[in-house]
């Protein structure tokens, strides 16, 4: 049988989504058998093969046009598409930041934090602007699976994996599988 | 009440008349969720969880507060119910802060534990994200109305279970907040930190403050033992992890007080600021220094050999310490007493338990003050007030209870009370040390009434059982008492008879540092409530269980033990 495609990306987060990719531990072994890992962090292409994927998993929020981009285009190219953890699935700790307006909170980091002296907010073509508010990735395209979790837990980011490549569709109920935040 | 016959998921069941369907189900076996259901509390029926069938009726019902009638045909877990319930989380979820990564309870939250149960992956509308500030201005109970899902638990048991109706709900629909008082912040409200409102909240919406992100429920220890702070014998489940204590609630459904505790039993213990004495100390060229047990009792014997001896008890202390304590004074001949006043006795009347209150057609309050010193007891005859049951005071000072009277009077118009009452089917007498001769006198036609007499300080009975009166009135004077030996256990010195024995050798047992303690020549560590085994006698008059959560520090020794080696040494 021909392996798997799997592409991932991560957005706004801390990478600790990525790394608990890894924990899965001795079963990443087996996870390869099935699966071709593609573009990721983890081998640094930055997008998707063309010709697309099986299983594209996006971690992390979306907070700026440059995410909304890594979104859509891990949604064009994926078969199924995994957002994966808190921040993905819910928006997370990223949306703290909702709570106040763009400007507020590029003020309050780059001109006002105490640390700060004749600080002003960075503005180049190369840096992508901010979204309004950060939304989850269910917000700007949509989601096979949800996976949360902060970060998901081995066991569940493991049963996700095996399904897809058994050919079906996780089912995430009851608290062996679903888990929010560190209630892992 | 009948017999009732329904089905439930097809299964027969009788249930009694009156009965929920969420209580038949419950009794049967068969599980039906609830979020602002409380066992301890009136049903409300605001988070749709419980939603079950019943066949015929238009519109699915709430379990908790649909009665259930003979022939119902119950579901509890069809498609359509398991869907409106995910929907009704999908709802919460969104409505406020429920992201539990950063959330002290996730892992014990109710409201976490049903999203699981039924799937909730994701939620589909997007947050308002609102700014609703947390309210820490009160020193053990945060309001973070950010995991208020609105289910009115905590403003229920303010209600029904302390009585004091701090809490209530402003506004309506999205913009519905808990407040405290007229919108106040809790640690300016009429708040009277019970933290009953923290033992039944589902989420974190009321966190303790000293216990917050200390341990999950899978790792933490639950000890049964019973409240030292005042004479009502309160249970307490006392929450530990290691050798820390988290915290206390009071365990539901026990005597006397039902599960409700005050806040010298569920906060002030874990604030303890004095400074614990953890080794023997005995004065040498002035000065109080650290000594061996060996050393320190060797001169106790000394002292108690030689010289006429006046031993104090503050009750704040087991009765095995206290049996101790007299059995060796008796032995040295010493003069031995507690310093707690002594509380009259009626005269008339059967003794009544702390529950009865809820179970009386008439209170009568007399010289006492419930709400400051024996405060779950004030809490219960409010809550009997709340019912319509007549309170009256006879020299109650003014503090809190003159809002649930119906009369309020001084001593010398006892009689009044007397008449008021004298109707009454059961009238309750609820006294203390401040009980006049004349109103007792006064009361006296209430010859079918039942007393409860609130002894004061914290285990006086305790220490009356062993033989300790109170030396109240007697002559303390330092030219009849050479030697001095203060058993204070965790208690302060104030607030009870206090000899000025200057002159004398003085040798305090005791947990903390004290100004009685630096006026003493030897000073014994003693355990604290967390650390002993033994029991109190209640103001009820009933033996209960001290049983430790956590160890004596190395260098405290029990002072049963203590006082029984100072015996052989005699």
């Amino acid at each position: 049988m021909a392996k798997l495609k799997l592409a991932t990306q991560w957005l706004e987060e801390c990478a600790g989504c990525h790394m608990s990719i890894l924990d899965i531990d001795e079963r990443i072994v087996e996870l390869l058998k099935h699966v071709e890992l593609t573009s990721s962090p983890l081998t640094d292409l930055k997008h998707p093969p063309e010709e697309g994927v099986d299983i594209g998993i996006l971690s992390g929020a979306v907070g700026n046009e440059e995410e909304v981009q890594d979104a859509r285009e891990m949604r064009a190219r994926a078969k199924t598409l995994i957002a994966f953890g808190d921040c993905a699935v819910f928006g997370g700790v990223c949306t703290l930041r909702n709570f106040f307006t763009k400007d507020e909170v590029l003020r309050r980091a780059y001109v006002e934090a105490e640390s700060t002296m004749d600080g002003h907010v960075p503005e180049h073509e190369d840096l992508s602007p901010l979204t309004e508010r950060v939304m989850s990735v269910g917000d700007v395209v949509p989601v096979d699976v949800y996976l949360p979790g902060c970060p998901p837990n081995a066991d569940t980011i493991w049963y996700v994996l095996s399904e897809l490549i058994a050919g079906r569709m996780p089912k995430l109920e009851g608290d062996k599988t679903l888990k929010y935040g560190l209630d892992g | 009440m009948s017999e009732v016959h329904l089905t439930i998921n097809g299964l027969q069941v009788t249930a009694q008349s009156g009965q929920t369907i969420l209580e038949a189900a419950r009794a049967a076996g068969i599980d039906i969720p609830t979020l602002c259901h409380h066992p301890m509390l009136s049903n409300h029926g605001a988070c749709r969880m419980c939603l079950v069938e019943v066949k015929g009726m238009r519109t699915l019902q709430t379990a908790c507060t649909c009665p259930v009638a003979e022939g119902m045909e119950v579901q509890t877990e069809t498609d359509e119910i398991n869907e409106c319930r995910k929907f009704s989380l999908e709802l919460l979820f969104s409505e406020r802060n429920h992201y539990c990564m950063f959330c002290q309870v996730s892992g014990d939250c109710e409201l976490q534990a049903l999203a699981y149960r039924y799937g909730l992956d994701h939620w589909r509308y997007p947050r308002p994200y609102e700014k609703m500030a947390v309210d820490a201005s009160d020193p053990y109970i945060i309001m973070e109305p950010n995991r208020c899902i609105l289910c009115t638990r905590c403003i229920r048991a303010c209600a029904e279970i302390v009585a004091n109706h701090t809490l209530g709900l402003r506004e309506r629909g999205s913009a519905t907040m808990v407040m405290a008082d007229l919108d106040v912040p809790l640690g300016q409200s009429s708040c009277v930190e019970c933290g009953v409102c923290l033992q039944v909240c589902p989420t974190g919406a009321l966190i303790d403050a000293r216990s917050a992100y200390g341990g999950h429920a899978e790792e933490v220890t639950h000890t049964q033992t019973t409240c030292m702070q005042c004479s009502v014998g309160c249970q307490l489940d006392v929450i530990s992890r290691s050798t820390r204590i988290l915290r206390i609630h009071g365990v539901w459904n026990t005597e006397p007080g039902g599960g409700l505790l005050c806040v010298d039993g569920r906060f002030r213990p874990l604030y303890e600021t004095r400074e614990r004495i953890a080794q023997p100390l005995v004065r040498d060229h002035g000065k109080l220094v650290p000594a061996g047990w060996t050393e320190a009792l060797a001169i106790v014997a000394k002292k108690l050999k030689s010289g006429r001896v006046l031993g104090l008890a503050s009750g704040a202390t087991s009765n095995e310490a206290l049996v101790a304590f007299a059995g060796l004074m008796a032995q040295v001949g010493g003069k031995a007493g507690q310093t707690m006043p002594a509380l009259p006795t009626l005269g008339f009347g059967q003794p009544a338990a702390v529950q009865d209150i809820l179970a009386t057609d008439y209170i009568i309050v007399a010289g006492a003050n419930p709400l400051v010193y024996q405060k779950v007891v004030g809490y219960l005859i409010r809550r009997a007030a709340d019912r319509g049951t007549p309170v009256a005071l006879i020299d109650v000072p003014r503090g809190g209870l003159e809002a649930s009277a119906v009369l309020s009077v001084s001593g010398q118009y006892a009689a009044t009370v007397t008449e008021q009452a004298a109707q009454a089917q059961a009238p309750l007498i609820i006294y203390s040390v401040g009980l006049k001769p004349g109103v007792a006198r006064a009361l006296k036609p209430l010859a079918h009434a039942r007393w409860l007499a609130l002894a004061p300080g914290r285990n006086s009975l305790g220490a009356r059982a062993a033989g300790l009166a109170p030396l109240e009135g007697h002559d303390l004077t330092s030219s009849r008492f050479d030697v001095l030996f203060f058993l204070l256990g965790e208690g302060s010195e104030e607030g009870g008879v206090m000899p000025r024995l200057d002159g004398a050798f003085k040798i305090v047992q005791t947990a903390y540092r004290s100004p009685l303690a630096e006026e003493a020549d030897v000073v014994l560590p003693a355990p604290i409530w967390a650390e002993r085994s033994g029991h109190v006698t209640n103001l009820e008059g009933k033996t209960l269980p001290l049983n430790p959560v956590v160890p004596m520090p190395d260098g405290v020794r029990d002072e049963a033990e203590v006082l029984d080696t100072l015996r052989t040494m005699m």
